[in-house]
């Protein structure tokens, strides 16, 4: 069955895969101006630029798109020299967050650099794939002991809880808590272990849901009102419940087709972070459930197709990093339509190559620089 | 390179692996996407609705500018400056931890904040209040430094802003307070020319929304708010404000000299200009602060009303409850509505009374027109009159003795004017009443004009005793505006002006929207008849035994008739007191009308409380006005004057000329004097001018009867036209115009 997904016919390998150039420009040209929609009132009422976003967004962009072309001619062994010191260099971003972080909307999630603010925990992202592919090629047949499995994953988790204590992020780490996870799921021969610890992940979570059910009445932060209001967004209307309800709103006045693009009200400084993690619902009104199906479409398809040539790479560490980003992407489109649906509770994670953000969209396109760089090295197998 | 890393082949098992992850993912998409379209199928019309519903609130109404009231002079005297409300959005001043220190700071500091009470509130509603009022209406003045603080570089001021809106100012307080009228907090006119003139004065709200335009930008569209036109009335605040002061000095005198309360249960003032119809000036006492209309204190002094407006009588006295400080705490309610009423309404127009001798020349002047009589006419007064089975007294029950028509008004002789309109009879009398406008609404523009129709008999039910009666305006009411408008008429050539106070519309830029020509609505009577009543009201203020000798203000000679007009239930000792008069005496410019309902005294039937008020009044009016004097002044006068600080324009005279001059100064010094030197000669008919005078009261006494009585009239303190078995058939007594929730007048 496998075989089928084997690349018949390659055409040369000095290329890139044109399938894969064409999603992911769509995904970007789509992604930019879809933000420019959504962000230019909040852009002129705040900045009083209705371009603030879209000019910010284009730079990264295309700073993004020169690092991803260098990667791509980078033969990707490189990169497995550079793992450690990867893994090293994004621990010591998140910590330099402590001194150096700046506040936005009471989180401590970036830093300053020459003028730019940087992400760290996107940067992580980039750091676990390209340091767990080369872990997990160098351990050899060990993944697939319980004891492998552990020091794969529990060499993510200082990074994991880096994130999580020092940026209060818990989207972030578990971004790459799931990362991790999804590429020690490829490379272990059985299922077993994974189902496990799946039941018990879920377990965990109804748990904790059942107790901030149970403790309705006390305290217990804003991760417990979240839930509660992930449950019942109307009753939190005012409060944790009306970011969700103004993103259904969105969704649900979008209808079959949408208002049209730049018809948005909601994104008249109605729902809050409509340029962020809230993109994904405007597109739902402008485009409607249409609109959202493509871009859902979009992204299977640069799955797909990354699977493609996951399966014809070189190597293992080549389809690692594929597989890494594969995680990256598929982690994040569930998570952010999730989110935006009410389906899970309200916690920030932004749409791959759409949302707005710097630091995301130049990680993003690193690791596509990677996939490429895979691509370049598959050689054509004659049938 | 290469080499050094193992080769590592992607397993079959992985390639396998990683379909199935596929598979999971695509599975967890046709979840998504069916969430999607569940939201879409099930709550897509309802989120339409709401997000409809949530864009109202992007949309910002403009306040119009209410247009401004202006004196005749273009003062102003009612106006709207635009006021600024502090909000504090606690969600974007949480944003910035490092502004909230200052932001609290420069609060404290310019608008005097009590910012532990605020900050009490910010740090409770934080993630969520973004509306919450600081401060309200403070002028531009005062919030011009924070404004400043703001916009400066780095400012860490946030989260604060301005609601702009209109606050309507009288800056004259309460200067023609029943004038004006007042706005209700949504800016509609109560009351008075705000209320008569409200869609005039009030503008068009604007509107101001956003909306994203072709080009996915945001735009803010305006539509701007059109303001209200102002009006220039024909007040002049000058003289307004001497009318205001006199009513005031007047009260100041009188308040709680009989009774707790003020000097009178009301003191009206009329001044209009004969020839046009303008009123330039309307006051009464109570006034209120127009800026402040809801303040208690302003009720003190007047009579207690009950929540139906009738006027509450003490059980165990018997006497009208007053207002006082210790009482108007406990008013409230339907009651506090009553009794604001009765002191927010306009007494000159709103309420109707029996306007007693005043009326008199109106009699004479109808039954000289009609053809009863020619105005030479003499009769016997021999203090009483019996007519339809009453006995109908005199002010004078001893008789004035034989008086032509001028001495009947002179004098203010009952008998006389009883006499002259049984010559004219019923239907030339009440004919003519209805010429003169009583009954009917003089259409002043003003809110709240009381309709007197139902307060008037008509040919048909009008009998020879109220025929006697109405004669010298018992029986019948009416307002001060519809006497003076209809004397008006008397003096100026028999032209009837529907009186106004508006004269012209200006729009907010100042050009003129459209002038308000006066309004000649009838003939009253000849220019003939009109020159004898004339002659007749000037004997009034300057014959020998004229009743209003001294409404007379130095340097000038005027004409005019006072009034004493018993209230209902007859012989109850309480009188409206009035005078009516015009200026200058031979050719009339200005008509004025002071009424004194009830004065605070004990012998309150004297017409001098309104004849002094007059006089006090047109001492410094009628300089103001530019009427130059004609009379000589006495040495009293001119120091008089010179306090006052009147510029005196009549021709200086030697000392002593002055003292041999033969002015009418003397009159009034020597009426003592007088009385006993004319006993000899006229020992018949002016008998009261025997009888020993009273010194605490300065009234004479009847041997006979005990009753005090004018030692230069003859009349009765105290006394009744009516004889004791008239039934109380007539109307009530002033009639208190008031309104229901509805704005529509009622009369009780």
């Amino acid at each position: 069955m496998a075989d089928r997904f084997t690349l018949k016919k390659l055409s040369t390998s000095r290329f890139l895969d044109s399938t894969l150039i064409i999603t992911i420009s769509l995904l970007i040209i789509f992604g930019l101006v879809v933000l420019f929609s959504v962000s230019s009132y909040d852009g002129s009422v705040t900045y009083n630029d209705s371009m603030y976003y879209f000019r910010k967004q284009i730079t990264s962009t295309l700073f993004g798109l020169v690092i991803m072309f260098l990667v791509s001619f980078v033969p990707y062994h490189f990169w497995a020299r550079l793992s450690g010191l990867a893994y090293i260099f994004a621990m010591v971003l998140l910590f330099l967050i402590i001194p150096f972080g700046t506040e936005v909307n009471g989180a401590k999630r970036w830093i300053k650099f020459m003028g730019t603010s940087i992400q760290p925990a996107e940067v992580a992202k980039l750091a676990i794939i390209l340091f767990l592919a080369n872990l997990v090629c160098r351990m050899g047949s060990a993944i697939t002991t319980w004891k492998g499995m552990i020091i794969a994953l529990g060499t993510s988790m200082p990074m994991v809880l880096a994130i999580y204590i020092i940026t209060r992020n818990l989207s972030s780490a578990i971004i790459v808590f799931g990362i991790a996870f999804i590429m020690c799921f490829i490379v272990s021969p059985d299922y077993k272990k994974f189902v496990l610890m799946g039941v018990f992940l879920v377990a965990m979570c109804a748990l904790a849901v059942y107790i901030v059910v149970r403790n309705k009445d006390g305290a217990m932060g804003y991760r417990g009102e979240r839930i509660l209001a992930w449950l019942d967004p109307n009753a939190y209307a005012a409060g944790k419940g009306f970011q969700t309800l103004q993103a259904l709103y969105a969704i649900g006045s979008g209808g079959i087709f949408g208002k049209g693009i730049g018809q948005s009200m909601q994104k008249l400084g109605f729902l809050p972070e409509a340029q962020n993690d809230m993109i994904f619902s405007i597109i739902c009104e402008e485009l409607g459930f249409f609109g959202a199906l493509c871009v859902i479409m979009l992204f299977l398809l640069l799955l797909w197709r990354c699977m493609i040539l996951a399966n014809n790479a070189a190597d293992l560490y080549g389809a690692l990093l594929i597989v890494g980003f594969m995680g990256h992407i598929a982690i994040q489109v569930i998570l952010n339509i999730a989110v935006v649906t009410n389906t899970i509770p309200n916690t920030g994670i932004s749409l791959p190559f759409i949302s707005y953000g710097g630091s995301s969209v130049v990680s993003l396109l690193f690791e596509v620089g990677l996939v490429f760089s895979v691509q370049r090295g598959i050689v054509v197998r004659d049938s | 390179m290469k080499e050094q890393y193992p080769q590592k082949q992607f397993a079959k098992f992985m390639r396998k692996k990683l379909v199935v992850l596929f598979i999971i993912v695509l599975l967890l998409f046709v979840f998504l996407i069916y969430r999607l379209y569940s939201i879409t199928r099930d709550n897509g019309d309802q989120y339409k609705k709401l997000v409809l519903a949530q864009q109202k609130y992007d949309s910002v109404t403009i306040p119009f500018r209410r247009g401004s009231i202006l004196d005749t002079n273009g003062n102003i005297l009612a106006t709207s400056e635009k006021v600024y409300t502090v909000i504090l959005d606690s969600v974007a001043l949480n944003s910035d931890e490092d502004a909230i220190e200052p932001t609290f700071a420069a609060l404290k500091s310019e608008f005097g904040i009590d910012t532990a009470k605020v900050r009490d509130y910010f740090e409770q509603n934080k993630e969520t209040s973004r509306y919450y009022i600081l401060v309200k209406k403070l002028p531009y003045e005062k919030i011009q430094n924070f404004i400043a603080m703001q916009n400066e570089d780095n400012s860490l001021i946030k989260g604060i802003w301005f609601e702009e809106e209109y606050q309507r100012l009288y800056p004259g307080n309460s200067l023609a307070c029943d004038v004006i009228g007042f706005t209700t907090a949504d800016d509609i006119g109560s009351y008075g020319l705000e209320e008569f003139y409200n869609d005039v004065l009030s503008g068009t709200p604007g509107r101001e929304y956003g909306f994203m335009n072709e080009e996915g930008t945001l735009e803010r569209t305006t539509i701007s708010a059109e303001d209200g036109n102002s009006i220039v009335t024909t007040i002049d605040a000058n003289l307004q404000a001497m009318v205001e002061k006199y009513l005031k000095k007047f009260n100041d005198e009188y308040a709680d000299n009989f009774h707790t309360g003020n000097g009178a249960n009301n003191i009206g003032c009329i001044i209009m200009n004969v020839n046009t119809g303008e009123i330039l000036a309307m006051a009464s006492y109570p006034d209120f602060n127009l800026n402040d209309t809801r303040n208690k204190d302003a009720l003190i002094g007047m009579p207690l009303l009950d929540e139906k407006g009738d006027k509450v009588i003490d059980e165990e006295t018997g006497r009208r409850v007053y207002i006082s400080e210790e009482n108007v705490s406990d008013i409230e309610g339907d009651a506090l509505y009553q009794n604001y009423n009765a002191l927010w309404k306009n007494f000159c127009i709103s309420d109707a009374y029996e306007p007693g001798s005043v009326s008199k020349p109106l009699t004479v002047a109808s039954a000289i027109e009609c053809g009863a009589i020619k105005g030479n006419e003499s009769y016997n007064c021999q203090g009483k009159l019996e007519v339809g089975g009453h006995e109908i007294k005199c002010h004078n029950t001893y008789g004035d003795g034989i008086l032509t028509v001028a001495e009947g008004i002179e004098r203010s002789c009952n008998v006389c004017m009883m006499y002259v309109a049984q010559a004219e009879g019923v239907n030339n009398f009440t004919k003519f009443q209805h010429n003169f406008n009583m009954g009917l609404k003089t259409n002043i523009d003003l809110a709240g004009e009381a309709r007197t129709a139902s307060l008037v008999y008509t040919a048909d039910t009008m009998r020879s005793s109220e025929l006697a009666t109405c004669s010298f305006g018992q029986g019948y009411n009416c307002t001060m505006i519809q006497m003076i408008a209809a004397f008006s008429s008397l003096i100026n050539g028999g032209y009837y002006y529907e009186p106004h106070l508006v004269k012209k519309v200006i729009n907010s830029s100042g050009a003129t929207v459209e002038n308000i020509e006066p309004r000649l609505l009838k003939q009253t009577i000849s220019q003939d008849t009109s020159d004898m009543i004339i002659s007749m009201c000037n004997q009034v203020v300057i014959g020998e035994h004229g009743t209003g000798k001294t409404a007379r203000p130095a340097g000038y000679i005027i004409g005019g008739k006072t009034g004493t007009a018993e209230t209902l239930p007859r012989k109850n000792n309480e009188y409206v007191v009035s005078f009516l008069g015009y200026a200058p005496a031979d050719d009339p410019q200005i008509a004025i009308y002071v009424v004194v309902d009830r004065p605070n005294v004990r012998y309150q039937d004297d017409a001098k409380f309104a004849t002094k008020i007059v006089r006090n009044i047109l001492t410094e009016a009628l300089p103001y006005l530019g009427i130059f004097m004609t009379e000589e002044l006495s040495v009293k006068e001119r120091a008089e004057l010179e306090e006052l600080k009147i510029e005196i324009t009549t021709p200086a005279k030697p000392e002593e000329t002055e003292e041999n001059a033969e002015g009418e100064n003397q009159d009034e010094a020597a009426s003592e004097t007088e009385t006993t030197e004319e006993i000899p000669e006229n020992p018949n008919s002016e008998i009261w001018k025997t009888f020993e005078i009273d010194p605490e009261t300065g009234y004479a006494i009847d041997p006979n009867t005990g009753a005090y009585v004018d030692p230069e009239t003859g009349a009765t303190i105290g006394g009744s036209f009516s004889d004791e078995n008239e039934e109380e058939s007539t109307e009530s007594e002033i009639t208190d115009i008031t309104y229901d929730e509805n704005g529509n007048q009622v009369v009780q």
